[in-house]
């Protein structure tokens, strides 16, 4: 949660930002994972990948070019 | 608990000072083999923010710029000190190093595909029992989770750009297929324009490109 007490992701992804998206994307769901002596900084990361799918298909419908 | 927060494997330490990472401190680099991590020595691992997400994709792309290979580590990952991180590294060193060289020299473009139906391609007759028709029919289905169709029309212009492939298929319209490509530095430019000149040729479906991005999608075989 932020100091504000509104849930990151929801931060995150409220931007509309398509680039900070893959960045979330990118960051939380990729890269080398280590078991075992991780602590992982994050809880309910499913969560929002599921937000940044639905953010994704939403900023598609918004910017959706003419059919040709 | 404070700890030591991993960052990146190079393939060599940098050859100039790594600067402060997400939560201001002095980054290091730890020689482990025949890599090098690079670290900070944090009091917590930080909380995901729009704000430290990119300042850890600032730590990279900064990296990049020295370092021939870099290869990224998931944001939150934090171990007890620098006995723990080699510990932890050391059964996947082999790995690990396999994947320094895939993505030495490269960074990533993401490619997303748009549409309303997903592209049709003929099921081939699969014979034989019950059983083997079974494993082949989910032979099939996960192969086909990793392939993109739709996209066959431009790779004739992307195949000397594009050294390696990461697909996955959603098929959730109008989100169809996430695609990235390793692609060699300082070629972004021209994969985007290579993707600009196709885009009639791939009608009906649409794609949005992101990039370049440190190679954060290749280094799920060194998990």
């Amino acid at each position: 949660m932020t100091p504000s007490g509104r849930p990151a992701a929801r931060e995150i992804l409220d931007t509309g930002d398509d680039s900070l998206v893959d960045l979330v994307d990118n960051l939380l769901n990729r890269g080398v994972m280590i078991s075992g002596e991780v602590v992982l900084g994050l809880a309910g990361v499913d969560l929002i990948y599921l937000r940044l799918q639905a953010m994704l298909c939403a900023a598609d419908r918004v910017t959706r070019r003419p059919a040709p | 608990m404070s700890g030591v927060y991993l960052y990146a494997l190079l393939s060599a330490a940098p050859t100039c000072e790594a600067g402060v990472g997400v939560c201001a401190e002095r980054l290091r680099a730890v020689a482990l083999g025949g890599m090098v991590a690079l670290v900070g020595d944090v009091a917590e691992a930080p909380s995901p923010t729009a704000v430290t997400l990119r300042a850890q994709d600032g730590v990279l792309r900064r990296l990049a710029a020295v370092v021939d290979a870099v290869l990224p580590v998931r944001f939150g990952t934090l171990v007890a000190d620098d006995a723990a991180l080699a510990a932890a590294l050391a059964p996947r060193a082999p790995d690990l190093t396999r994947a320094l060289g895939r993505v030495s020299g490269c960074e990533q473009m993401t490619l997303r595909v748009w549409g309303e139906v997903t592209a049709t391609t003929p099921a081939p007759a699969i014979e034989g029992g019950p059983g083997t028709r079974y494993l082949a029919g989910r032979r099939l289905a996960i192969e086909r989770a990793h392939r993109v169709p739709e996209l066959e029309p431009a790779r004739h212009r992307l195949g000397e750009l594009v050294r390696e492939e990461r697909a996955e298929r959603h098929d959730r319209p109008p989100l169809l297929a996430t695609v990235q490509h390793l692609v060699p530095r300082g070629t972004g430019d021209r994969y985007i324009d290579a993707i600009d000149a196709a885009r009639e040729s791939l009608r009906p479906w649409r794609v949005s490109v992101t990039g370049p991005w440190p190679a954060y999608a290749f280094v799920e075989q060194a998990a």
